[in-house]
């Protein structure tokens, strides 16, 4: 009886009114050019308070290292202070790698000039070997005759400024610092008497090289993908903007793996809301291991209910630099060969980087074919199953005729049919992913043919079907964004339902459905719809891509703190007379 | 007060075109041409001039009580009671509005497409629909016309130019209808059929203030006359006068003959598509307007938990009525031939009552006006 | 809350699944009934044919000798025809799904066949479900059968390819190419009917016994031009015994009369739906040898109607262009001076048909299929005015002038022939 009430109330309650506190939404404000050029890089207040408040929450103390902290009081050196006895030093770097059952941590000690003891600390197998053997321990172990003051106080300074060799060497006076330098693979050097360490830059592990992209291949444009390693990446980026504005900042996610994450940005051109909203957000988060920018993207995104991507990801570092040049933000971590770009809008998952390289009326070709790809793909077998169910009156006769005589020794219903092959069709593309190198790629195609004629000789599915399967395959491949791609092989499962169920007026609901929640989606502010809806000005790079010169607005959502891309003539050119003109003086080449 | 977001000009004029014109879709040609015959192209022209001087009625009350909506302008002239009572009615419209044009839509589709679909189902999934865009509110719904607008525009036009060689331009003659008398009088009593426009007036805080109300409603006001008109032209030229007022939807006949080869022809599946995505704009934007206008009379902040409620309502409104013939000669002949004295006369009194007791907005400037 | 919430939807989509099956039909649950002929019941009030392609492979397996027909099965060329008497079209195709087996679906239907006798009977009984009925679409083709709609659809078979639907729809579409018959869509045939500006008309078929053509001999046969042809009288042999020629013409929802394919022809002009078609007239300067023509509108047809004291005037002005298909005289018609006698040749005899058409339909059913009322209704400010007039009822009282232009645009790939020469004839091509 009791349980029927609770039924009840929990009915009741769907019908009745109940005020909810409503969630404040994040926008991107307009910032005028000469405001922003006054306070440059303020903060709105809002944001601002987030960042203090957070700023206690990125380095929390884990409780096991509080218990730790608890048996190494005992020691003067602690995770805050530094001991000026060498020996402590090493006890507490030892301890916290939980030396010598953790063979990786190497602690080498040494003398300098036969007098200071010193000790490098690092991770076996992190770090360049022959930076430590060169530069760091010749230079401290053969140059005693540079030791002249024959001073007992600390020697570090004098090191860092005179003997050592290194690129990037600095002080660190934190010892949770300096652990964590440890663990990116730069060297610490201590001298006794110290009271804070110098950390050497000495990065040295295994790591590969620059590729040509996997997923987003062009034919005109560069060749270069990211790799896994975070400062090669940027590099990356900076070869294309070499601009002394591109701010990159690093913020460690993740308690346990501390997983470094660079957030880059245009100062002065991208609106700073934006870079304080994404910052806010990643510093944020609470939890134990973030281990790439996929995993970042479910933590920071605005709807992660929704189907489809919010955040761009592509592993090309000219579609990165150029995104940050509209005045949008890009997020690298550290280890995936991936970067995340927002905000970002839907038109934006079907531009491709080649778009822009090409001349105009092939980039708006490609555009319109890959936006009927997105068509055929989601709606395509839906419409089949929607045709054939309901609507026999648009198959023209003799094709329907055919289709019907296909049919008649199939057992199964259309839709049955179609899901079979699509599954099975799904089925060759996750296989084709897991088989090992060149077989794969061949199996795919291989697969789906004779998949495809053996299925229909044995009379289980009808041969149209298979044209309408591969056709929504090809449409799939076209489109750009991977994560895109995914969502629309979801979205096809869905129509195909629908279309069983109510035939175009089912499909018709589901698309109004979709594009109800696609209006209800917001990536970092800007609704993901626009600039279509809401109509924002004209772009120029929307559907048909315009002419490059003739773009001169960067995307009016992102409220870059320019506006203007370029003047509005750009090409200066057409406006002055060259030199060899058909107008000149038959003089004119006289003396030539 | 609830905020429902701001959203420009051109959406503005998407929705209440769109809105405006859904009812082509249904029975309403076939109404005109069998009240006025071969007058109704014009026919339905006056109405839609009557409703533009009613509108800019309409509009001198907004503009002495700028920044107020109208149901703040019903508080503020007739009082809290009377103004609420007001509110209501309006709320009770509405919502008499969406469930009727929601039967029609169903009985309209069960005849053409799913004729042995349970109502229900039909009407559940359409109802998912207006739930889902009443919750993402009037931004989601403005997005939405406008993203369905140009489809709709060019699956109207389509049509129509497809049908091209059915039409006789003769088929017009005798060019007087049924008399001047008669087609003046279904003409004024029609303009009923352009009152949707007064939603402007409920959402006008969200157009950005009066000037842009005025120049919505007039714009959306004119294209939507020319497009019932012509369409109502091309039935007439299609089907002439007798035959015209004997089919349930013109448009969709007008589809059902486009015939050019052997390939092209039986497509009004196709059209379909256009025709479900006017009705659910239409559906959802009055829906929505009646939840609006009931929040904000009562102060309800959010309108997000009377959703259910009210598409209870509608649900019951629609199938209340038991046959084609019940909803197209009682509820949609109400809504199309007397709406404009619930719609427009409310207003016009209220402007009346204004005047006389001498009450006016503040005038000071509003932010956006 | 959340087990609620997924009972709430479980049922939901139960209910949907369970509810939903009810339209969704698969493609080979059903038959598409290509034809449906109408004829006059002997025990019940209609006698229905239908035919319906079916679903064996390739073909080729059940081809018989001849005509490939084997009447007892009602398989004729990969299409089954059945016949059955009902009280009403639907309830007879109802009706039929007792041995068919499959849900019969109207949805491609091509043509709707109505017996001659059922025609002039009136047949807006027949209509109605027709125009109701939403499976039927108003793209249909309308046409009336000279004798039985049965035996038509019996020797409805296709000989050049497999696809019957095909055949018909192409053979709806030869009315561009010869102009020998309307197309008449079920939309303008209703309209016809329904309308107070004209009156229906339709495509006439038949069947062809194959006695016209007389067996060869050795007598000199004369020329006959505007060879009036009903269907089922054309001399010939082979194809298929069904013929589609002439029009078929209604006063209401009754066929009164029928025009032969040269009316047709000069009707289609006047209504503006004659494409083009080969015109074989008779040389003037030398009878006995005909001259071809291929002949097309120049532009729409111009249509006038006044009232000169409550007499209404129709006035129809055409213009025709001819192409020259051959001149058997081998006469220079071609040259300038003379060119203006083809020009006269064709204007009069087309003015002439013409006038004679239409006087054929004043005269004999005072019924005006050629929808001169939407012009009278200019004349009239409402629609009481013009419907108390009843300009169906007036149309016989019209008189009628018709002026025709033609022009010879283009002579075909040679001009002025040069003359044939025999071994007793001298011949001078020099001009003189």
């Amino acid at each position: 009886m009791r349980k029927k009430k609770t039924l009840f109330q929990n009915l009741l309650s769907y019908i009745t009114y109940k005020e909810k506190e409503p969630i404040k939404e994040f926008y991107i404000p307009e910032i005028n050019e000469k405001e922003s050029s006054q306070d440059q890089g303020n903060i709105p207040d809002h944001t601002n308070k987030g960042h203090e408040r957070n700023r206690g929450i990125i380095k929390p103390v884990p409780v096991a290292e509080m218990r730790k902290e608890k048996t190494a009081g005992q020691n003067q050196a602690s995770d805050n202070t530094v001991s000026t006895n060498i020996q402590q030093n090493m006890d507490y770097i030892n301890q916290k790698f939980n030396a010598p059952d953790n063979k990786d941590i190497i602690i080498r000690q040494f003398t300098i000039a036969k007098r200071y003891k010193a000790f490098i600390a690092y991770l076996d197998g992190m770090v360049d070997r022959v930076t430590i053997n060169h530069f760091i321990l010749a230079a401290l172990m053969e140059n005693d005759d540079k030791f002249t003051n024959g001073d007992e106080s600390c020697q570090l300074e004098f090191i860092l400024l005179n003997v050592l060799q290194t690129n990037q060497a600095k002080k660190l006076d934190t010892p949770r610092d300096v652990i964590y330098e440890i663990l990116s693979g730069n060297t610490v050097l201590y001298v006794d008497g110290c009271d804070y360490y110098l950390v050497n830059e000495t990065k040295g592990y295994d790591k590969r090289g620059v590729e040509t992209p996997q997923v987003e291949g062009v034919v005109l444009g560069s060749q270069e993908a990211f790799n896994e390693t975070l400062r090669t990446n940027i590099t990356l980026i900076r070869k294309y903007i070499k601009n002394s504005n591109l701010t990159t900042e690093f913020i460690r996610v993740g308690i346990e793996n501390q997983q470094l994450c660079a957030v880059l940005s245009i100062n002065g051109l991208t609106n700073p809301a934006i870079v304080d909203e994404v910052k806010r957000r990643i510093k944020s988060i609470k939890s134990d291991a973030i281990l790439g920018d996929g995993m970042l993207e479910q933590f920071i995104e605005d709807n992660p209910f929704s189907l489809v991507p919010t955040m761009l990801t592509t592993e090309r570092p000219d579609r990165t630099a150029s995104h940050l040049l509209e005045g949008k933000v890009a997020i690298l971590v550290e280890g995936a060969p991936f970067c995340k770009i927002v905000p970002i809008s839907l038109v934006s998952l079907i531009h491709s980087p080649e778009d822009a390289f090409m001349r105009w009326p092939y980039g708006t070709l490609l555009r319109f074919v890959r936006v009927f790809a997105i068509a055929i793909s989601t709606l395509l077998p839906g419409l089949y199953v929607a045709l054939t169910k309901f609507h026999q009156e648009m198959v023209p006769t003799d094709l329907l005729i055919a289709i019907a005589k296909a049919k008649e020794n199939v057992p199964f219903p259309t839709v049955v049919e179609v899901i079979l092959m699509e599954l099975s069709f799904e089925l060759i593309r996750e296989a084709g992913i897991r088989i090992p190198g060149i077989i794969g790629n061949t199996l795919g195609i291989i697969g789906a043919l004779i998949l495809g004629q053996a299925a229909v000789q044995a009379n289980i599915v009808s041969p149209v079907l298979i044209i309408v399967v591969a056709v929504t395959g090809l449409g799939n491949f076209a489109i750009p964004n991977y994560s895109l791609a995914l969502s629309v092989r979801l979205a096809r499962f869905f129509f195909i339902f629908l279309g069983a169920l109510l035939g175009f007026y089912g499909i018709t609901i589901g698309l109004a459905l979709i594009w109800v929640s696609l209006f209800n989606i917001k990536s970092f502010g800007v609704p993901y719809f626009s600039p279509v809806a809401p109509k924002t000005s004209r772009s120029a790079d929307l559907f048909i891509r315009y002419p490059v010169w003739n773009q001169e607005y960067r995307p009016d959502y992102v409220n870059a703190l320019r506006k203007k891309r370029q003047t509005k003539i750009s090409r200066k050119w057409t406006q002055q007379n060259p030199e060899n003109n058909y107008d000149r003086e038959e003089s004119d080449d006289e003396g030539r | 007060m609830m905020k429902e977001g701001n959203f420009g000009i051109r959406e503005a004029v998407y929705l209440t075109i769109l809105v405006l014109i859904t009812k082509i879709f249904y029975t309403s040609i076939r109404v005109v041409v069998k009240t006025t015959g071969t007058a109704s192209w014009y026919s339905t022209l006056i109405s839609c001039v009557t409703s533009i001087v009613l509108f800019l009625l309409l509009y001198t009350l907004m503009k002495r009580f700028p920044g107020k909506d109208l149901v703040q302008i019903f508080d503020k002239v007739t009082g809290k009671i009377i103004g609420k009572i007001l509110s209501l009615v309006f709320v009770l419209y509405f919502i008499y509005y969406a469930g009727s044009s929601l039967r029609e839509f169903v009985e309209m589709i069960k005849a053409y497409n799913l004729p042995y679909t349970p109502p229900s189902l039909i009407l559940a999934a359409f109802i998912t629909v207006i739930v889902s865009l009443a919750y993402v509110g009037l931004e989601g719904i403005s997005r939405f016309a406008v993203v369905s607008f140009y489809p709709i525009m060019v699956g109207i036009l389509a049509i129509l130019l497809l049908a091209v060689p059915y039409y006789n331009f003769n088929a017009i003659f005798p060019i007087g209808g049924y008399g001047i008398s008669k087609t003046l009088s279904v003409g004024l009593l029609r303009s009923s059929a352009y009152t949707e426009v007064v939603i402007l007036a409920f959402i006008i805080n969200s157009i950005h203030g009066v000037k842009i109300f005025k120049k919505t409603g007039l714009i959306s006001l004119g294209i939507a006359g020319i497009i019932i008109s012509a369409t109502i032209l091309c039935s007439l030229m299609a089907f002439d006068y007798p035959q015209g007022g004997e089919n349930v939807s013109d448009l969709f006949q007008l589809a059902r003959i486009i015939y050019f080869n052997r390939f092209f022809q039986r497509i009004e599946s196709i059209f379909l598509f256009i025709w479900i995505m006017a009705s659910l704009v239409t559906v959802g934007a009055t829906f929505y307007i009646s939840l609006s206008i009931f929040c904000k009379a009562f102060n309800v902040e959010q309108h997000r938990p009377l959703i259910l409620p009210f598409s209870f309502l509608t649900f019951m409104v629609a199938l209340e009525p038991k046959s084609l013939t019940e909803v197209t000669q009682r509820n949609i002949a109400f809504v199309r031939t007397y709406s404009i004295f619930i719609l427009y006369l409310i207003p016009i009194f209220v402007l009346l009552l204004a005047f006389i007791l001498g009450k006016k907005g503040a005038e000071t400037k509003h932010a956006k006006g | 809350m959340r087990k609620v919430s997924l009972l709430l939807i479980t049922l939901f989509f139960f209910f949907i699944m369970t509810a939903c099956t009810t339209d969704g039909k698969e493609i080979d649950d059903q038959v598409y009934a290509l034809i449906l002929g109408l004829d006059k019941g002997v025990d019940n009030k209609i006698r229905l044919t239908i035919q319906y392609p079916t679903y064996k492979g390739g073909g080729g397996m059940q081809k018989s000798e001849g005509g490939g027909e084997d009447k007892k099965s009602g398989q004729i060329d990969n299409t089954v025809v059945t016949t059955i008497e009902a009280s009403s079209i639907l309830e007879g195709i109802n009706l039929l799904n007792t041995v068919t087996s499959r849900r019969i679906s109207l949805v491609h239907l091509k043509k709707v066949v109505f017996s001659e006798y059922i025609a002039r009977q009136g047949i807006k009984n027949y209509l109605e479900p027709l125009a109701r009925f939403r499976e039927i679409r108003r793209i249909t083709q309308i046409a009336v059968c000279r004798g039985s709609a049965e035996d038509f659809i019996n020797e409805n078979k296709t000989l050049i390819g497999e696809s019957i639907s095909k055949s018909m729809e192409l053979m709806t579409s030869q009315s561009q190419n010869t102009g020998y018959f309307p197309k008449t869509p079920f939309e303008t045939f209703y309209k016809g009917i329904l309308s107070p500006y004209g009156q229906a008309y339709s495509t006439y078929v038949g069947i062809n016994d194959f006695k016209h053509l007389k067996p060869l001999s050795e007598a000199t046969a004369p020329l006959r031009t505007e060879y009036p042809i009903l269907p089922g009288e054309i001399p010939r042999t082979g194809d298929l015994a069904r013929e589609t020629i002439g029009t078929a013409v209604f006063d209401g929802d009754r066929m009164v009369g029928s025009l032969n394919s040269y009316e047709t022809r000069y009707f289609m002009m006047v209504s503006g739906g004659f494409e083009k078609g080969i015109f074989t007239l008779e040389d003037r300067s030398m009878p006995g040898s005909a001259i071809p023509f291929d002949v097309r509108l120049g532009r729409k047809p111009k249509v006038k109607v006044t009232f000169n004291n409550g007499v209404p005037i129709i006035d129809v002005n055409l213009n025709i262009e001819a192409d020259i298909g051959a001149i058997q005289s081998r006469i220079p018609y071609e040259k300038l001076e003379r060119i203006d006698e083809l020009n006269d040749l064709i204007a009069d005899i087309i003015q002439n048909g013409i006038k004679k058409t239409i006087e054929k339909t004043q005269k004999e059913w005072n019924t005006d299929i050629f929808s001169f009322g939407y012009q009278a209704a200019k004349h009239f400010f409402t629609i009481q005015e013009f419907e108390k007039y009843n300009w169906l009822r007036h149309y016989k009282e019209a008189k009628v002038n018709v002026s025709v232009q033609a022009n010879v645009r283009r002579t075909g790939l040679m001009t002025e022939s040069a003359p044939v020469r025999y071994s007793n004839q001298d011949v001078l091509s020099e001009e003189k």
